[in-house]
């Protein structure tokens, strides 16, 4: 493929991974801290923000290590470990970064970079890119794709509970439960997109 | 909410694993790596299977291992011995049931980060003898699976009209015309919410009772 | 011993290094295996295309076998796709096409008898597409409306309909809300049937 349509189905496969194929809607990856931390918008953007980071930045690197190192080496079976090495490793190395040179910017973003390690949605972008085969360029885009697709959930379901905080809900609903039905209906709707790029 | 603190026995860490602190409806963990796979029951099956054979064995070496493992690196070595054991199940399908494997996808190496395996490994196989380590694990992964299963017949029989790839007498006949939504991840989604919304009402209400 | 310096470090480079020697050992141990399970997934789709009544419990050895005795792979020679023999004659032509479907990859045969127009049959063995949507290509249903279609002339050997509509003798059903899967199956079977129709002999056939 030359570089024009490289970079426009880079195009595509990202505007998919955000909507058709959005990470935490159709694939479930992320819901734990999804559920633990949607409950305020500010919370949610923060968290967002750092995972489109994260995301983007460690699907390239494993990319990298999957292609260049891996696959020569033929220890495909090792991608298990050595994604989990870069992630926890590249989250570790910003979070001094941040610590380091912007202290207010630590206090705001870092805090979540924590938890970022265990985001099953890390990991499931890479081990996607991997199934997929996607190139270079298609990294690029399906990991930034991802993370937006992942950030615009999370930050939609904290706008939603933010205005349902008043409401009654009956009591083996409440937390996890009404949040997985209006993560429910958000899958629903977010099935719309389809088709709308022709191509995905 | 948890009954008082009881003796380490072998059936109350099962009952406690089980159902008192069930991971999926009381403390909403590891949904991610298998939810994708219930809308079949097969699948549903073969994922709990391996998840429970992971959390055994990396909870019994976890707690082998726990006091040669330096305490400032543990989790690295809970991470690596998870990894090892998930690879393992991974090679085994893709050379023994390759269909298996291709449905299945990339959620068996997920299974490295569901949280229960991580929970259960820091929270019990650390400080806890190897054999009743043992136990907590697959007992954790029952209850897990447990709620799973549940969630995948019905997407299943709604859905497709089948269990376990066999048609079902009213589901799969011309008067029932099969709910697609179940066979899609909202499906999913407004399932889960059902089962824990049952599995929390009937707890409290068996916990109310016996208070 | 817990307490010198060296121990963590000792102990993390034993904890990978041991696992890392077994796991590639079990990955050398199984490697033909999944070798051999690519192979014979690819055999049994030319089988269960050319020769649509067999038995799709047929696996292993016994699928082999059946390959090794009617299938002729010298491709070359029949513009890249697989004769089905029987003796010196060819019963069918086995056309593989592959290709990028919604998901992942999508891999199937088509079978044509020696006229160039009847389709055989038809065997999807490599998709990753929506289980009970997408999906559904692998299915029976699916496959056995192949059987006896003929191939148009022109850039559209087979059209792909939706439910409802009228199916003509090109024409076979999509699956309901797979219409992606659908498009993409669409062009990836009319590309590999129009290639052939394009590179083989014309004249008698091979």
């Amino acid at each position: 493929m030359n570089f024009s349509t490289q970079i426009a189905q880079a195009v595509v496969i990202c505007f998919a991974a955000m909507f058709t194929g959005n990470i935490l809607l159709t694939t479930f990856l992320g819901m734990c801290s999804f559920l633990a931390c949607s409950r305020e918008v500010k919370t949610a953007v923060g968290l967002g923000a750092a995972v489109v980071f994260v995301m983007t930045c460690t699907t390239i690197l494993n990319w990298v290590m999957y292609w260049l190192v891996l696959v020569p080496l033929h220890i495909e079976f090792y991608r298990y470990i050595l994604f989990i090495i870069v992630i926890a490793a590249f989250v570790q190395f910003i979070e001094m970064v941040i610590e380091r040179y912007s202290p207010p910017l630590y206090y705001t973003l870092g805090i979540f970079l924590p938890l970022i390690t265990v985001n099953c949605a890390i990991l499931g972008a890479a081990l996607f890119m991997v199934i997929r085969k996607y190139t270079f360029i298609e990294t690029i885009g399906y990991g930034f794709g991802s993370g937006v697709g992942w950030m615009l959930a999370i930050v939609s379901m904290a706008g939603i509970r933010q205005k349902m905080a008043v409401n009654r809900i009956p009591k083996g609903l409440q937390g996890p439960g009404i949040t997985l039905i209006i993560a429910g209906l958000m899958a629903l709707g977010f099935i719309g997109f389809t088709g709308v790029l022709q191509g995905q | 909410m948890s009954p008082p603190a009881k003796k380490l026995t072998y059936t109350n860490v099962t009952l406690e694993a089980i159902w008192y602190n069930n991971p999926i409806f009381r403390q909403i963990l590891g949904i991610c790596s298998t939810l994708a796979v219930t809308n079949l029951v097969l699948n549903t099956i073969v994922m709990c299977v391996a998840l429970i054979v992971v959390t055994g064995l990396t909870s019994l070496t976890v707690s082998s291992l726990r006091n040669l493992t330096p305490r400032n690196i543990r989790m690295m070595v809970e991470t690596l011995i998870m990894a090892f054991y998930v690879i393992i199940v991974d090679i085994a399908l893709r050379a023994y049931w390759p269909e298996m494997s291709s449905n299945l996808g990339p959620f068996v190496g997920l299974i490295i980060t569901n949280c229960i395996l991580m929970g259960r490994s820091e929270a019990f196989a650390i400080v806890n003898r190897p054999l009743i380590s043992m136990v907590d694990g697959v007992a954790s992964g029952i209850g897990y699976s447990m709620v799973l299963l549940v969630i995948a017949t019905a997407r299943e029989i709604f859905g497709m009209g089948t269990f376990l790839g066999v048609p079902v007498p009213f589901f799969s006949g011309p008067y029932w015309d099969r709910w697609v939504i179940m066979v899609m991840p909202p499906g999913a989604f407004f399932m889960l919410a059902v089962a824990i919304w049952i599995f929390r009402s009937i707890s409290t209400d068996t916990e109310e009772k016996s208070s | 011993m817990k307490d010198h310096a060296w121990f963590p470090i000792a102990y993390m480079f034993l904890i990978t290094a041991i696992p890392t020697a077994l796991l590639i050992g079990l990955a050398h141990y199984t490697q033909p295996r999944v070798d051999a399970n690519a192979q014979i997934a690819f055999e049994k789709a030319v089988i269960m295309a050319t020769l649509p009544a067999t038995d799709p419990t047929l696996r292993g050895l016994a699928l082999h076998k059946l390959f090794v005795e009617r299938i002729n792979t010298q491709t070359n020679a029949a513009a890249g796709a697989y004769r089905l023999m029987d003796g010196d004659a060819v019963k069918a032509y086995a056309i593989p096409f592959a290709g990028k479907g919604f998901w992942d990859a999508i891999k199937g045969v088509i079978a044509v008898a020696p006229d160039r127009t009847t389709v055989v049959g038809f065997y999807v063995y490599e998709q990753s597409e929506t289980p009970g949507l997408g999906a559904e290509i692998s299915q029976p249903w699916f496959r056995a409306q192949f059987q006896n279609k003929t191939l148009a002339a022109g850039d559209l050997p087979i059209t792909f309909r939706r439910r409802g509509e009228p199916l003509g003798p090109h024409d076979v059903e999509t699956v309901t809300g797979g219409t992606q899967t659908s498009v993409r199956l669409e062009r990836l079977v009319n590309q590999a049937c129009d290639q052939w129709r394009a590179a083989m002999p014309s004249g008698a056939t091979p």
